[in-house]
């Protein structure tokens, strides 16, 4: 049975042409297995967001090739037809403010794809209402996102994220909105996440308090990917 | 399922509704406009029709008597009277007043016809008190609108004239109020001169003026004639000029009205385009304010189908809301214009389709920028 998550190979991304050309990404390595916690760390404009949204199938590399669970979605070109459905059926997305929908309540922003994906009502609402319950915001179910805390929009928005069984989250910066309290406590729950639901997910973040619970650290130096694995310290 | 138009309306309700009372009224606006322009070319009919003739005998060589001016002689009808075909023939006159009461200044069209006479210019079913007139002299029937009560006593040159007969709905082919005099006391009040011009006239050796005159004769037909070939023996037999009742409409609509109704036309046709511009504009504003969310949805996969559904839907009953409050607007502002306005169904279907065909299209700027917002925008702040 493959547990690769993501493989990433001789990735490269530049922008613009000729004399300003710009390459950002220059031959990125990595693999992800099901289930693990990696953060990714690099000073401001490394590429972190780049390579994140080339991962999720937003922005297209130049070259190299992309394996997300088992399915080779570029390898020089795109290879999948529907990004957006590839999207909403294996990936979820957490940001670094919650971004939830405001006209929409939390079961609402939390529904909103396994609808899109054709699931039924009679499905959807115990598997959310489960979902919010398990992230500890279950009793604001017909709360509007503006009527909540920022740690508790951030939760709703990761079970956004979890609703429709992603096999990977990508989440910029998701404690960047946080207090250091509040950012250990989401960083927590991504990491219970992992393990109880074999997500595998991958968090940018600059905040090097939170490395330790992660399981590995990809860090972009000269445009490529140092892969640490097995930290020392990690809070299980 | 989860309807986005509908959840974004119900989040933003007010704003909504504000939105489209706003477009609203500007819809009102057009479908008043189109309600003067209906009103003006039902005015321009409506005293003709009331009259009922089939021949207007008018001076010869004018387009009378509202195009142009035109007299002829009262004893024209004698003549008219014996050609082949015709029943009856009276003579009618018709003249401008500004008159003044307790109410404000307002322009009137004075008629003149004869009350012992067979044609009636007063449609029987508009008077709405009182009586025709009865009496050759001194007697008055006025509009509504102009405020003269039964019975009031209305001063008109020289004389007094009392009010026995009240009208609704009688207008000028100009959409003025009506006064309705017998043809005696028109004549004295459009023919004859004060004291001062006779003497005037008289040392520059002019003798008299004429009161016997008329602005036109009106007929009525016998049953089984053709109106128009009617009219043909009469002008080669009187060298008068003839107009039959459609004619005479499309005189007026064509040489009286024409420009006004044009202009009316083209104002009504640039403020339906506004519209459309504004409605545009505030799709496309409505779009902007959503884009962030607009590439959230995107990014964590929602189909451009269901993104681009919320904003026509919501184009669309803000231009279903927009038409109801125009037509509340419209119906509500209707009565208070100075002169008709007439809303008919069939204008306010026409806007209607318009306004869908409009909002449809004004939201291709909305769906636009959908398809070109770049879901990366949700990422990094």
């Amino acid at each position: 049975m493959n547990d690769i998550a993501i493989k990433v190979e001789n990735l490269v991304k530049k922008f613009g042409k000729g004399e300003n050309e710009v390459t950002v990404i220059n031959g990125a390595n990595f693999t992800l297995k099901k289930g693990e916690f990696a953060a990714l760390v690099a000073p401001s404009g490394a590429g972190k967001t780049t390579l994140l949204m080339m991962i999720g199938c937003v922005l297209e590399p130049t070259s190299g090739r992309i394996e997300i669970g088992g399915e080779v979605v570029y390898d020089n070109r795109w290879t999948i037809k529907d990004d957006r459905a590839l999207r909403r059926k294996k990936l979820g997305f957490i940001f670094q403010a919650h971004y939830l929908i405001p006209f929409l309540d939390v079961e609402e922003n939390v529904s909103l794809l396994p609808y899109e994906n054709g699931e039924k009502p009679e499905v959807v609402k115990p598997r959310v209402k489960e979902l919010l319950d398990y992230l500890g915001v279950g009793d604001k179910l017909k709360n509007m996102p503006s009527e909540l805390s920022g740690g508790q929009n951030q939760r709703v928005a990761i079970a956004r994220a979890l609703a429709n069984n992603p096999s990977i989250i990508l989440a910029d910066e998701p404690t960047a909105a946080l207090d250091a309290k509040r950012s250990v406590d989401v960083v927590k729950l991504l990491r219970k996440i992992a393990k109880e639901k074999e997500v595998t997910i991958i968090m940018v973040t600059h905040d090097e308090r939170l490395l330790p619970y992660c399981d590995k650290v990809l860090t972009i130096v000269d445009k490529k990917i140092e892969v640490k694995e097995h930290l020392e310290g990690v809070i299980i | 399922m989860i309807n986005l138009a509908y959840k974004d309306i119900k989040y933003s309700f007010t704003k909504f509704i504000i939105t489209a009372i706003s477009v609203g009224i500007l819809f009102g606006i057009v479908i008043i406009m189109i309600g003067v322009y209906r009103g003006m070319i039902f005015d321009a009919k409506e005293l003709v029709k009331d009259i009922d003739a089939q021949l207007w005998v008018v001076q010869q060589n004018t387009l009378g008597p509202f195009a142009e001016t035109s007299k002829v002689h009262e004893d024209l009808k004698d003549q008219i009277s014996y050609q082949d075909g015709v029943k009856y023939a009276e003579g009618i006159t018709f003249q401008n007043m500004q008159m003044k009461n307790s109410y404000g200044a307002f322009k009137v069209m004075l008629v003149g016809y004869d009350p012992l006479g067979k044609i009636s210019p007063i449609n029987p079913n508009k008077i709405i008190a009182g009586r025709p007139l009865k009496k050759e002299h001194y007697e008055i029937v006025v509009s509504a609108k102009t405020h003269y009560k039964l019975g009031e006593k209305i001063k008109l040159g020289r004389d007094y004239y009392t009010v026995v007969g009240i009208t609704k709905n009688t207008v000028s082919n100009g959409g003025d109020y009506l006064m309705f005099v017998s043809l005696k006391d028109a004549q004295i009040l459009q023919f004859t001169y004060s004291n001062e011009r006779i003497r005037s006239d008289e040392a520059r050796g002019i003798k008299g003026g004429n009161p016997h005159l008329v602005n036109a004769v009106i007929a009525k037909l016998k049953s089984g004639y053709n109106a128009k070939k009617v009219a043909r023996e009469i002008e080669n037999s009187t060298h008068k000029t003839v107009f039959t009742k459609d004619e005479e409409i499309k005189l007026l609509l064509q040489r009286v009205i024409k420009k006004s109704s044009k202009q009316i036309g083209m104002f009504t046709a640039i403020l339906i385009i506004v519209s459309i511009v504004i409605i545009a504009l505030i799709i496309y504003t409505m779009t902007l304010e959503k884009i962030k969310e607009i590439s959230i949805l995107k990014l964590i996969g929602i189909s451009n189908f269901k993104i681009i559904k919320m904003i026509m839907q919501e184009t669309l009953i803000l231009g279903i809301l927009a038409f109801i409050s125009g037509n509340i607007f419209a119906h509500f502002m209707a009565d208070k214009f100075p002169k008709r306005v007439v809303l008919e169904a069939n204008d306010a279907w026409t806007l209607f389709i318009v306004i869908i065909v409009a909002s449809a299209f004004a939201s291709v700027f909305g769906v636009y920028k959908v398809l070109k917002t770049d879901p990366s925008e949700a990422i990094g702040g």
